[in-house]
């Protein structure tokens, strides 16, 4: 255990937020290292906050803590604050269940949500007296694992870590703790556990460089899901019952990597979704309930789930939720279900200005789906809409730029009609959010590059200058955040060395515009004498082996390259629930699409089909 | 229960939680009502929230066994629920650190954040700096004034403190006890009290080398109380206008 007495009246005391330290939460676990067989420290690399919004750790600590034989704590990386008191005062990086040093846990289980989070991961590591690179470890270190979206391109950070997980994690982690536990009873020296794990099916070695393929849960309804979660004191950023409705999308737009990652559509059942609410709800007493999924308007029965939770726990003060809306009337006439009273602001995502561009990007959402949509949300009460776009996808021209201040002062101009004719004009306010594009590994925009810091830089300044409206605002994702991004998301094994050094430089927290530090990231690149560019900014040809060609995520090879080049013709690609298979080889043995009930589809698919 | 059905709570604060924040102290026991199902009253309009009101805030940092609050029950849904119902309900819904101690009725319209006036407090200080303490403690109380550096939303001014010190004396295990101004009136925190305490130090004696009194003594909150309207004694929330009282391990 590390000093608690020196946390609380020397350390605590001085740094910001020290309710992120200190657990103790409802439902948190009280492991019993003594007596457990094998031991996870699940290790969150941004802050407390961010970390305890996230749905994969409560489910894999709930799977961990459910089995008296195993125990899952869990760590997130500190603040720069709590940073430098924790070197000051020699307290490593602890587990907040139980205080117990992040060194004496067998295992400790890194997730890669986010490329601007790798810096925390070493960091963390650094705090807990592990060394960084997995080569470097020995016997009385924990195995280093890591999974999340990221680990379909694990080699920037695959030097630091002993093992990668990939997929989906239910049933993975059974597997690592079951074999994890089996090697110490049997005194197996720490090389060798680590060799075995590596043969567990999703679990690829960098060590060994095995291609691995990616686990997915076959059936979601029969997979675990917490009936109960910590409830933290500190307010997180998603501080509610998240309730994973389903697993996966295919809608197909082709710069989303989730959209391809997760496939196939796995729903799960309204009968377990109400008993896990009604149990969730119930050991939470939060106050809020959100249908978690990548598009949960999707859900094939989400009318008749909301309505029936709405009526349920409405009375009981607890409001229901959408994440995420598509872009149609379907999706506000929900959003008018769960919202009856605080009407205050929706977000469409419609990602591109031009229906050339959004047929290059399959994002099947017409601009009558949008006025549509934005119509009725005017009409329902709302005043301000949140539209998102992108910059820099491929094929694009300064007229889709153009396309989206003119898609932006258009739902500007309804707004102030709608609510004008209330005698409320001004009111009416659009905020547009502009990210820019980054090529992500197993899409179909995999080979493209990112646009140039440069390009990306003038195209804001363009669209800026033509969003100068009362009641419109802009802005932009910063510039160079998202060139690393890229340049982490496509890189290869020769960026850890980038990575290691940009982290002894200072370099943490990334992805908070507060603590990113490009100069120092720049710095590093210049000192291990490498280009960021090679990676974010190189298109890569159809031909050439990819860093990532041995991470089988189940999407076919031949169904990307043929949806870049449907791309290049503006060529749509219907939706598999919708219009049959679409070929991506994903479905094959018991992995396929499972729906509860018809997919209905939105009203309208955007562009032409063929 | 009465018709009028507001239930006054008695929370403690424990070592657990003491670097929980006021709000998260207060969001923890909304979502212990709702867990514990208990019939509350929501407030209308746009956010309806539980009609909970906390008596005062405590400082992050410091641990209680004197947090109050009135809860607005909802007399609809109440049926016969008793107070002794709702001290099971919220004792065996509550997260770690925040024991209930007490729960009663309260009478009328109750005005429990108004009514607090002076706040009780133990400081645990470190023997080794307790020689000392005694010396600025007496020089304290002997004087009828006390100039002191005080932290204010508005940041930091001097103010007269002594008429905010109501009793300041050594408990038999050695912690300093006192009753300070607490609310809206007149209020001063306990850590400007021992800061000022600490500066008297400074000035009669050597200071000890790294025994801060802010960082390193533990502040308990023991007790809040109203001011008697006749005599001026101090009495406890749960003295005037309360009935049926339920207390932990009665």
């Amino acid at each position: 255990m590390v000093n608690k007495d020196l946390l609380v009246t020397d350390i605590l005391p001085n740094v910001s937020q020290p309710a992120r330290y200190t657990g103790h939460e409802l439902n948190a676990g009280v492991g019993d290292h003594g007596g457990a067989e094998a031991t996870l420290l699940l290790a969150f690399p941004d802050v407390y906050e961010v970390g305890m919004s996230y749905i994969g750790f409560k489910i894999l600590y709930d799977i961990v803590n459910r089995n008296p034989a195993w125990v899952a704590e869990r760590a997130f990386a500190p603040w720069p604050d709590m940073e430098s008191q924790m070197r000051l005062h020699g307290i490593p990086l602890y587990g907040l269940e139980t205080y117990t040093p992040a060194r004496s846990f067998d295992l400790m289980g890194f997730t890669l949500q986010y490329e601007l989070t790798y810096s925390n991961v070493l960091c963390m590591l650094e705090l807990a007296g592990i060394p960084a690179r997995a080569d470097e470890r020995g016997e009385g270190d924990p195995i280093v694992i890591a999974g999340g979206p990221c680990a379909s391109n694990p080699e920037p950070m695959a030097p630091f870590l002993d093992l990668i997980v990939v997929g989906d994690g239910e049933e993975a982690i059974a597997d690592v703790m079951r074999e994890t536990a089996r090697g110490k009873r049997e005194g197996a020296p720490r090389r060798e556990i680590v060799d075995r794990l590596a043969r567990i099916a999703g679990v690829y070695s960098p060590a060994l460089g095995n291609r691995v393929t990616r686990r997915v849960v076959t059936d979601l309804d029969s997979a675990e899901y917490p009936r109960k979660f910590v409830v933290p004191f500190l307010e997180a950023v998603h501080d509610r019952v998240a309730l994973e409705v389903m697993r996966g999308c295919s809608r197909g737009c082709r710069f989303c990597q989730a959209g391809m990652i997760y496939r196939p559509v796995r729903e799960r059942s309204m009968e377990n979704l109400c008993k896990l609410a009604e149990a969730l709800v119930g050991s939470s007493g939060y106050e809020e309930l959100s249908l978690l999924s990548l598009s949960s308007a999707d859900y094939t029965r989400i009318k008749e789930l909301i309505s029936k939770l709405a009526a349920e726990y409405g009375p009981q003060g607890v409001a229901v939720s959408l994440p995420s809306l598509r872009v149609d009337s379907f999706s506000i006439a929900l959003a008018r279900d769960v919202e009856k009273s605080r009407r205050t602001g929706l977000t469409f995502a419609p990602e591109a200005g031009t229906q050339r561009m959004r047929d290059i990007i399959n994002k099947g959402v017409t601009e009558d789906d949008l006025i549509s949509a934005a119509t009725d949300a005017f009409e329902s009460g709302w005043d301000q809409i949140k539209l998102y776009f992108m910059i820099g996808l491929p094929f694009e021209t300064f007229e889709d730029i153009d396309g989206i201040a003119a898609l932006s002062r258009r739902v500007l101009q309804l707004g102030r009609q709608v609510a004008g004719a209330r005698g409320k004009a001004g009111r009416a306010r659009v905020n547009v959010s502009v990210s820019s594009f980054v090529p992500k590994p197993h899409t179909p925009f995999q080979w493209f590059a990112q646009n140039t810091r440069e390009q990306l830089e003038q195209k804001q300044s363009y669209l800026k200058e033509r969003m100068r409206a009362r009641g419109l605002s802009v802005s932009f994702h910063d510039v160079w955040a998202s060139h690393l991004e890229a340049a982490f998301a496509r890189g290869d094994r020769r960026l850890a060395q980038v990575i290691e050094r940009a982290v002894g430089l200072g370099c943490r927290f990334d992805g908070w515009s507060e603590q990113f530090r490009p100069d120092l990231w720049r710095q590093a690149f210049a000192d291990v004498g490498l280009d960021s560019s090679t990676w974010a900014n190189a298109e890569y040809g159809y031909s050439e082996p990819l860093p990532w060609d041995h991470i089988d995520m189940g999407i076919s090879r031949e169904f990307l390259v043929r949806e870049a080049h449907r791309a290049e013709g503006g060529l749509t690609t219907p939706d598999c629930r919708e219009a049959g298979c679409s070929g991506c080889g994903v479905c094959r043995d018991d992995v396929r699409v499972r729906l509860a009930g018809a997919f209905a589809g939105n009203s309208s698919q955007g562009g032409e089909q063929i | 229960m009465s018709q009028a059905a507001t239930v006054r709570v008695r929370l403690g604060k424990g070592e657990e939680i003491r670097f929980v924040s006021h709000l998260g102290f207060m969001r923890a026991f909304e979502r212990t009502v709702r867990r514990a199902r208990i019939p509350v009253a929501y407030s209308g309009g746009y956010h309806p929230h539980p009609k909970i009101s906390f008596a005062t805030a405590l400082g992050v940092g410091m641990t209680s066994e004197a947090e109050y609050l009135d809860m607005e029950l909802n007399t609809a849904d109440l049926g016969d629920l008793s107070t002794q119902q709702v001290f099971e309900r919220l004792r065996s819904a509550v997260p770690p650190g925040m024991p209930v101690i007490a729960v009663c009725a309260a009478e009328g319209k109750p005005a429990l954040a108004s009514r607090i006036e002076w706040a009780s407090y133990c400081v645990s200080v470190h023997a080794s700096i307790r020689p000392e303490l005694e010396d600025a403690v007496l020089e304290f109380l002997s004087s009828d004034s006390a100039i002191a550096e005080v932290n204010t939303k508005s940041g930091r001014r001097r103010a007269e403190i002594r008429p905010m010190v109501r009793e300041l004396c050594w408990s038999s295990s050695g912690a300093l006890e006192c009753t300070l101004a607490c609310g809206g009136r007149a209020h001063l925190r306990p850590q400007d009290l021992m800061g000022h305490l600490d500066a008297m130090r400074g000035r009669t004696g050597a200071p000890v080398e790294g025994h801060e009194f802010t960082g390193r003594s533990c502040i308990h909150r023991t007790g809040l109380y109203f001011t008697d309207r006749e005599g001026g004694d101090l009495v406890s929330p749960m003295s005037v206008e309360c009935k049926d009282w339920v207390m932990a391990g009665s």
